[in-house]
């Protein structure tokens, strides 16, 4: 687990706060009606994390990681998945030069800031796992040759949930290293409305201009790390992990990696909402989306779904 | 499970399939203790309902309907009536509610179901105790116990748990219970007469001495160890040889079998014994028996034991059958002169033979008397021809046929005591002397561990008494003159020296009866301090706990006093453990603003949405409620010592307004 830092606060300093407002505001300009999954995905970000994004197709999850990369000024690769994606689609390949008489190693798509792995359950598991490595390395591996990823790097990995055929839905072990999973949901009639009227949304991107840097990036991430987590809310983290693990609703809880991950998560969204530490209100804030595929509920649960499993247990947990 | 359920109200879902088996299990060990006692088909319908019930629930079956229910309930209860003739009692009870409990588990469908039935188990195994209440009864109880609430506990939990978890727990909750059980057996006043009487059968099967005796009973009875009675001495503990435990007279022969019951005219026969000699004192403690003798050492001058008389033939009796296990004090004196006026008729009575039976030995007799000068010399002549002669002594004599004594006298010339005490009261009698057989035991063995004496069956011994003028009845011992190791050494050390193998007995193994005798020592303790914990043992405890004359409305006070306590030191303790813990300044202060919105926050709500709700709701001004939510925040998680002081001033604010 990061270490707790028993100094308060390292602010964020006004010029990164600022840059942030811009940010969030450009990303609600482009995908409406969404800013509650908006800042779950930069809290994502901010975390070091990955992200898978479940729903249907249409709902908007390739132009929110498109814009995404976007707005924060990140180099962005889409791998579209197929059942005949190959591992070497992804990281690369080592291409023979008949001129130098040597093996050139030709970079996969893998190598930029942010990618999107679109459709990630319609590749074979060979296939996801070249990518889940690189997701858990933030490096590849290629004939013996370690290259490094670039840094920050960041996959926002989408799947249809309804579309089962010829898939091979990611086992929970694989989910276990998405930080987060987002369900996007459909624009309330207001913001569909003015989907429908509006300006093209890839005309939008286009036109969008970057209000971070990786650079700037990075420092955040570096900062999000060292938000004040107080014991008082160690404990309210202990308690919601300790719940999930003793509740007849459910059978497999949170493991430490998942209580590590809420803290991360956690400090994250506190940073881009400027508190002085994480207050409960966070922990809430992220607890389905880090907890929701990490939970099993029991075959006698009358919390059917995820989202309602993870509001129940937000419910019976006293914040201490 | 429950739209099931109404559709198809017989149906089983395989919902209690995890926990059946350990309910059945805990059924299976209620009953146990019963079963040697039920009829063999009460059993036998238990094991074929559990295995019903748990193959419908395996193939998701339907339950029996309820016409299939009552058929079997009415065929069991009319077996039941059918067996013993009566519904009433220990024996008809307890195989009425395990038949009941077995029927119970076909219209089990639901948890309530298997609660009921765990219920009846609990019922079950006390009922047990109404039966036998050895050491072992209650180490089972426990155990019992323990797994019927693990059988318990096991419906509740979950199906990944694992049975050593719920029997951890059960282990702990009965262990909870053990004070208060505990208080509740010292303390709980014990009278003299019970309120209510629970007819207990524990005569039943009792092996011992019974009131008649033919060749081959007490041949038979010395195969059996089990114990007829204990006693402790005050002092000296009397040589083996002198260990004669008399129990019943028995004078009237038919030629192959002694009765007798003894006439109930006279005097009385304590007045007619003369007591010589050191006194023995002694405590008996006699197992159940199922009849009025209660043996003691020969001749008892006092005793203790209510309801007993010295019958006519100095004997002790009691008025009712000895069913319960007794204890009683007796001083015994080894030498004596008893009724040495006998009557005539009584004299008669003694001299009494069949016509026509044992023709061979009235002739040796008659000749044998003719060639001795006295009756003395008759009888010595008659210990004689058993020692000099060749006469056996043997733990399986030959069964004997129409004249059994001039059969073992002629022919076998091996036998029991038995054997050789009607022969010689036979030839005694031939001879004019009054003579009579006694049943009782002889010897018994020492226990080193508690310094007190074990009397076996296996110690069942029948003798001679004769008569004589001037000197009254006088015990002889025809066995002694056959094999004198028996009664010197008594039966269970000969066995140990060897000597018991020329008569056919089995040498037991040294380690094992060190073994038995340990357990008997610790099974005579729990006679004693457990079973006999009556109200004299009550007051002596108590007033060796400084209780000045206890009463019954003493005891109750206290212990319902040790309840009020006990619970209160429990709670006590659980409020301590789950104390809450110390607030910090911050949520002190937090906690007055929530006393002041008169809003309770719900179980995970956060401050920003109480403070939501409150805004809403209450009275309370916005700003100082949002100042109050960040300062408390900010001290609370935020990490910021600078603002308590703020939240203390808002909160202090809001007491001012």
């Amino acid at each position: 687990m990061q270490q707790r830092t028993a100094q308060p606060v390292p602010r964020t300093d006004a010029a990164d706060r600022t840059a942030i407002e811009r940010a969030r505001a450009a990303l609600s300009r482009i995908v409406l009606g969404k800013d509650a999954q908006i800042e779950l995905a930069l809290a994502c970000l901010l975390a070091r994390g990955h992200l898978l994004i479940e729903d249907l197709p249409g709902l908007g999850k390739t132009i929110l990681a498109q814009a995404l990369a976007r707005v924060l000024g990140l180099g962005f690769r889409r791998i579209q998945f197929t059942s005949d994606l190959l591992p070497a689609d992804i990281v690369g390949v080592s291409v023979f030069r008949a001129g130098s008489g040597e093996f050139e190693f030709q970079r996969g798509p893998v190598f930029t800031e942010l990618v999107l792995a679109d459709e990630v359950n319609r590749a074979t598991p060979k296939a996801q796992s070249a990518l889940l490595e690189a997701m858990e390395e933030h490096q590849v591996s290629v004939d013996g040759a370690t290259h490094a990823l670039p840094e920050p790097f960041f996959v926002v990995a989408t799947q249809n949930p309804a579309d089962q055929i010829g898939t091979f839905p990611l086992p929970e072990s694989q989910l276990d290293r998405f930080l987060m999973r987002l369900e996007i949901g459909y624009p309330d009639a207001v913001h569909e409305r003015e989907i429908i009227i509006g300006e093209d949304r890839r005309d939008m991107l286009a036109s969008a201009a970057a209000e971070l840097s990786p650079a700037l990036l990075v420092t955040m991430q570096r900062s999000a790390r060292t938000v004040h987590l107080s014991d008082a809310l160690v404990d309210y983290i202990q308690a919601l992990v300790r719940f999930t693990r003793e509740s007849p609703d459910i059978d497999t809880g949170l493991s430490p990696r998942g209580a590590q991950a809420l803290a991360a998560a956690a400090r994250a969204i506190a940073y881009l909402r400027g508190h002085s530490g994480v207050f409960p209100d966070d922990v809430q804030a992220v607890f389905a989306a880090v907890a929701g595929h990490r939970l099993q509920p029991s075959s006698g649960t009358t919390h059917r779904s995820a989202a309602d499993l993870c509001r129940h247990v937000i419910d019976s947990v006293a914040i201490p | 499970m429950a739209r099931k359920a109404q559709k198809k109200p017989r149906g089983t879902d395989g919902a209690l399939l995890p926990s059946l088996p350990w309910t059945l299990a805990a059924l299976a060990v209620a009953l146990a203790p019963h079963v040697p006692y039920v009829p063999v088909w009460v059993t036998g319908a238990f094991i074929a309902c559990a295995a019903w019930r748990l193959l419908i629930e395996r193939h998701r079956g339907t339950l029996p309907s309820v016409l299939v229910r009552a058929a079997l309930a009415l065929g069991c209860f009319l077996g039941v009536l059918a067996t013993y003739d009566t519904i009433s009692g220990v024996g008809p009870g307890s195989a009425l509610l395990a038949v009941m409990a077995s029927l119970k588990l076909l219209e089990t469908r639901k948890r309530r179901d298997q609660f009921v039935l765990l219920f009846i188990a609990i019922f079950l195994v006390m009922s047990a105790l109404l039966r036998e209440q050895y050491l072992w009864s209650l180490l089972y109880l426990v155990g019992a116990l323990v797994l019927i609430m693990a059988a318990w506990l096991r419906m509740a939990a979950s199906p990944s748990a694992r049975m050593r978890d719920s029997l951890a727990t059960s282990v702990r909750l009965v262990s909870y219970a053990a004070p208060l059980a505990l208080a509740m057996w010292f303390l709980f006043p014990r009278i003299a007469t019970p309120f209510w009487a629970v007819p207990i059968d524990t005569s039943a099967g009792v092996t011992g001495l019974s009131d008649t005796m033919s060749p081959g009973d007490i041949s038979e009875l010395s195969q059996s160890d089990a114990v007829a009675f204990r006693v402790t001495f005050e002092d000296t503990v009397p040589a083996p040889g002198d260990r004669y435990w008399r129990a019943l007279v028995l004078h009237r022969f038919s030629g192959r079998t002694w009765t007798g019951r003894e006439p109930s005219i006279g005097g009385r026969p304590e007045q007619q014994i003369e007591f010589a000699g050191d006194p023995v004192s002694y405590q008996v403690t006699l197992e159940p028996t199922g009849q009025q003798w209660v043996p003691a050492l020969d001749l008892p001058a006092s005793w203790d034991l209510p309801r007993t008389f010295m019958n006519t033939t100095q004997g002790l009796s009691r008025v009712v059958p000895v069913d319960q296990r007794v204890a009683y004090k007796v001083v015994s004196y080894p030498v004596y002169r008893a009724e040495s006026g006998l009557r005539d008729y009584f004299r008669g009575w003694y001299r009494e033979l069949p016509a026509g039976t044992n023709p061979r030995t009235l002739a040796l007799a008659a000749e044998m008397r003719e060639a001795a000068d006295s009756d003395r010399a008759y009888i010595a002549a008659v210990l004689a021809l058993f020692r000099e002669q060749e006469y056996y002594y043997t733990l399986q004599p030959p069964a004997l046929g129409r004249h059994p004594v001039d059969e073992f006298l002629f022919e076998s010339r091996r036998g029991f005591c038995e054997h050789y005490a009607s022969a010689f009261t036979v030839m005694m009698r031939v001879a004019g002397i009054p003579a009579r057989v006694v049943l009782g035991y002889q010897g018994g063995e020492l226990n080193p561990l508690g310094n007190y004496l074990i009397v076996r069956q296996s110690d069942a011994h029948a003798w001679s008494e004769v008569w004589l003028p001037d000197e009254g009845w006088t015990r002889v011992d025809p066995t002694a003159a056959v094999a004198p190791e028996r009664i010197e050494l008594g039966f269970t050390d000969s066995l140990f020296d060897g000597l018991g193998a020329g008569w056919g007995g089995r040498v037991p193994s040294r380690l094992w009866h060190r073994f038995r005798l340990s357990w008997d020592a610790l099974n005579a303790n729990w006679n004693e301090w457990v079973l006999g914990y009556g109200p004299e043992k009550q007051n002596a405890l108590m007033e060796w706990f400084g209780m000045e004359s206890p009463g019954w409305r003493k005891l109750v006070f206290t212990l319902i006093a040790f309840v009020i306590a006990l619970t209160l030191g429990v709670s006590a303790l659980m409020m301590w453990r789950n104390r809450p813990p110390r607030l910090d300044g911050a949520s002190r202060l937090y906690r007055r603003y929530v006393r002041a919105t008169g809003l309770a926050p719900a179980v995970g709500e956060t401050p920003d949405a109480f403070a939501r709700r409150v805004t809403a709701e209450s009275s309370l001004d916005d700003t100082s409620v949002a100042r109050i939510t960040r300062s408390y925040l900010a001290a609370r998680y935020g990490g910021d010592d600078s603002a308590l002081a703020e939240l203390a001033d808002a909160v202090s604010a809001l007491g001012r307004r």
